[in-house]
């Protein structure tokens, strides 16, 4: 098939309910992004431009309908006052922590609110949000994710050994990291207006490998539930809702928290390719946007006929939720994956993913 | 007399064991204690007590009856016995634990996978050497020469560093051949570690001390 509308139209249309002529597609491409336009994963993070440019290049190339965000699964270090590293070694893939703030329980006693438009990445975040809202996108800020954020800050080791040992220190830094986030929610608000905001949450410590579901619902699920509360009252309707890995026993968790607020705006889940589809159709189809999960390693290290494969699957799998379904990775696109295997997803979508 | 004695020993053991599967500190100092003053083998209240107690600890996690917070607080119970009982361990050369060089690859720093499956090794009877995050392939391969490993346990979290397996296990079977080499971590899947070459795949630490103990005997 060919394309009737713009990437743009096809993302406004499926979350309004429209009409449209395929499924989007959105490869959570990052460091995919600048491997394809030839910038270093490095520049990609550090530098704004080079990160909005790669991301705006690589979905013009291929075609696919996501915008551009600014965002990093170590978010909530540097925040805090640790400190991070760019990826510019041999290896690296995205930012990396190199001093968690948080090292004693007094740490977090003695933690101040930092500054929502200087702390981190933030103001990295902003430079793009600015970027995408001129040419008429959605400005990003990231949320959510307390138990990753708090990791960060922490060091993942400790906070999960502290969250048996000092749940108390554990449950203190997670108010304090909200109370940040909703700083960072009014921010961009105030800086672009709710209808033009879009949130991204997610984080992969939330994971069952690493903590139970009950360990999610102590620690985490009233601060998702406020901070989900927060933004829909701010008048941001759209987040792009990422649990990663194996969130299977969070789920119902997630549902809570919809059903908390009265399944208000549009929620994009894309939860890791353990969670199956049919699955979370059914837990948030009559109202939410799932984006398919892929498993994102076999971009790396299957063949384009297998990766069409398992995109048809993915799709006609997805394409039975109601309200609408995005073709995805179940996670971040892996950064050296042959551009053939992006452009799979592409071919998938126009051949099996069509609605016209 | 002698049936009270070893009923007592049997209590230590129990405790320790218990203490290692409560993750509590209190109770692994009191047992490890108990064990060094009724001259109770080091070595056995290790392996009869604090690895016994984590081989459970590991197949709760295996079924998902505890997590991460909960091993890590096994963990710390477990070390915390294991420093007081060390210092009495005699010398035994009839009984060399299998040698395993461990490390995530390079360019990823994320440890708390790996770090499990060396707790889970450790409590298997193995001694693991761990190199710790972001390792070069020339690193693995020295250690392995150096400490004449049985095994090399190679982890990642990354689709970025998982691609320097296939050099690690190349040059790892050229400088030692004999070596097994093992692979494990979030993007890794069957298909991949035997594309890699490598001898043996584990999802998880729970699992790695099964294979790894596998492919030794089958080696040997």
């Amino acid at each position: 098939m060919k394309d009737r509308l713009s990437g743009g139209e096809r993302m406004f249309g499926l979350l309004t309910g429209q009409k449209i002529d395929r499924i989007p597609v959105s490869p959570f491409a990052e460091g995919y992004a600048a491997k394809v336009c030839g910038a270093s994963i490095g520049d990609f993070y550090s530098n704004a431009k080079t990160n909005f440019w790669c991301q705006l290049m690589a979905a013009d190339m291929h075609g696919y309908d996501s915008s551009p965000f600014y965002g990093y699964a170590s978010v909530g270090a540097w925040e805090f006052g640790g400190k991070i590293e760019f990826p510019y070694g041999v290896g690296h893939g995205a930012p990396y922590v190199t001093k968690h703030p948080i090292e004693t329980p007094e740490d977090v006693d003695r933690m101040e609110i930092p500054n929502p438009k200087t702390a981190g990445a933030v103001p990295l975040t902003m430079d793009v949000a600015k970027m995408c809202n001129s040419l008429g996108m959605p400005a990003v800020f990231q949320i959510g994710g307390f138990i990753t954020y708090c990791g960060n800050a922490m060091g993942p080791a400790k906070m999960l050994l502290w969250m048996i040992r000092k749940p108390d220190v554990v449950h203190k830094m997670i108010a304090k990291i909200e109370e940040f986030q909703k700083g960072v929610v009014d921010y961009f608000v105030n800086t672009f207006g709710a209808d033009k905001c879009m949130a991204f949450s997610g984080g992969a410590t939330e994971s069952n490998k690493l903590i139970s579901p009950k360990q999610f619902e102590a620690f985490s699920l009233p601060h998702e539930i406020s901070m989900s509360r927060y933004i829909l009252d701010k008048g941001v309707h759209i987040v792009l809702a990422h649990p990663c890995a194996d969130q299977n026993g969070n789920l119902p968790f997630y549902k809570k928290m919809r059903e908390s607020c009265g399944w208000k705006g549009k929620y994009v889940w894309n939860f890791g390719p353990e969670t199956p589809l049919e699955k979370q159709i059914e837990t948030f189809g009559a109202h939410d946007v799932i984006g398919g999960n892929v498993d994102p390693p076999s971009f790396q290290v299957k063949t384009f006929d297998e990766v069409v494969a398992l995109c048809k699957d993915n799709i006609e799998r997805g394409m039975k939720n109601p309200s609408g379904y995005v073709l995805m990775p179940g996670c971040e696109m892996p950064p050296l994956t042959p551009p053939i295997n992006v452009h799979a997803m592409m071919v998938a979508a126009r051949k099996f993913g069509a609605y016209e | 007399m002698i049936r009270g004695k070893v009923a007592m020993k049997e209590e230590i053991l129990k405790g320790l064991a218990q203490a290692v599967i409560d993750g509590d500190l209190d109770k692994a100092q009191h047992f490890s204690k108990e064990a060094i003053a009724n001259k109770i083998d080091a070595y056995e209240a290790i392996m009869e007590g604090c690895a016994k107690g984590m081989n459970i600890v590991s197949q709760k996690y295996e079924t998902g009856e505890c997590f991460v917070p909960e091993v890590l607080c096994s963990a710390e119970a477990m070390t915390t016995a294991m420093d007081m009982l060390k210092p009495y361990l005699k010398a035994d050369t009839t009984n060399v634990p299998k040698k395993v060089v461990i490390g995530t690859t390079q360019g990823d720093v994320h440890e708390i996978g790996k770090n499990l499956v060396t707790l889970m090794l450790e409590a298997g009877g193995f001694k693991v050497i761990d190199l710790g995050p972001d390792v070069s392939v020339e690193k693995f391969v020295e250690t392995v020469k150096k400490e004449n490993a049985d095994i090399c346990a190679m982890s990642s979290l990354m689709t970025t560093s998982m691609i320097f397996m296939p050099d690690i296990i190349k040059a790892v079977k050229a400088a030692k051949p004999d070596t097994v080499t093992m692979v494990g971590g979030g993007p890794l899947s069957p298909s991949t570690a035997e594309t890699y070459g490598a001898d043996g795949y584990a999802k998880d630490a729970s699992v790695a001390v099964k294979v790894a103990k596998e492919l030794t005997s089958k080696r040997d």
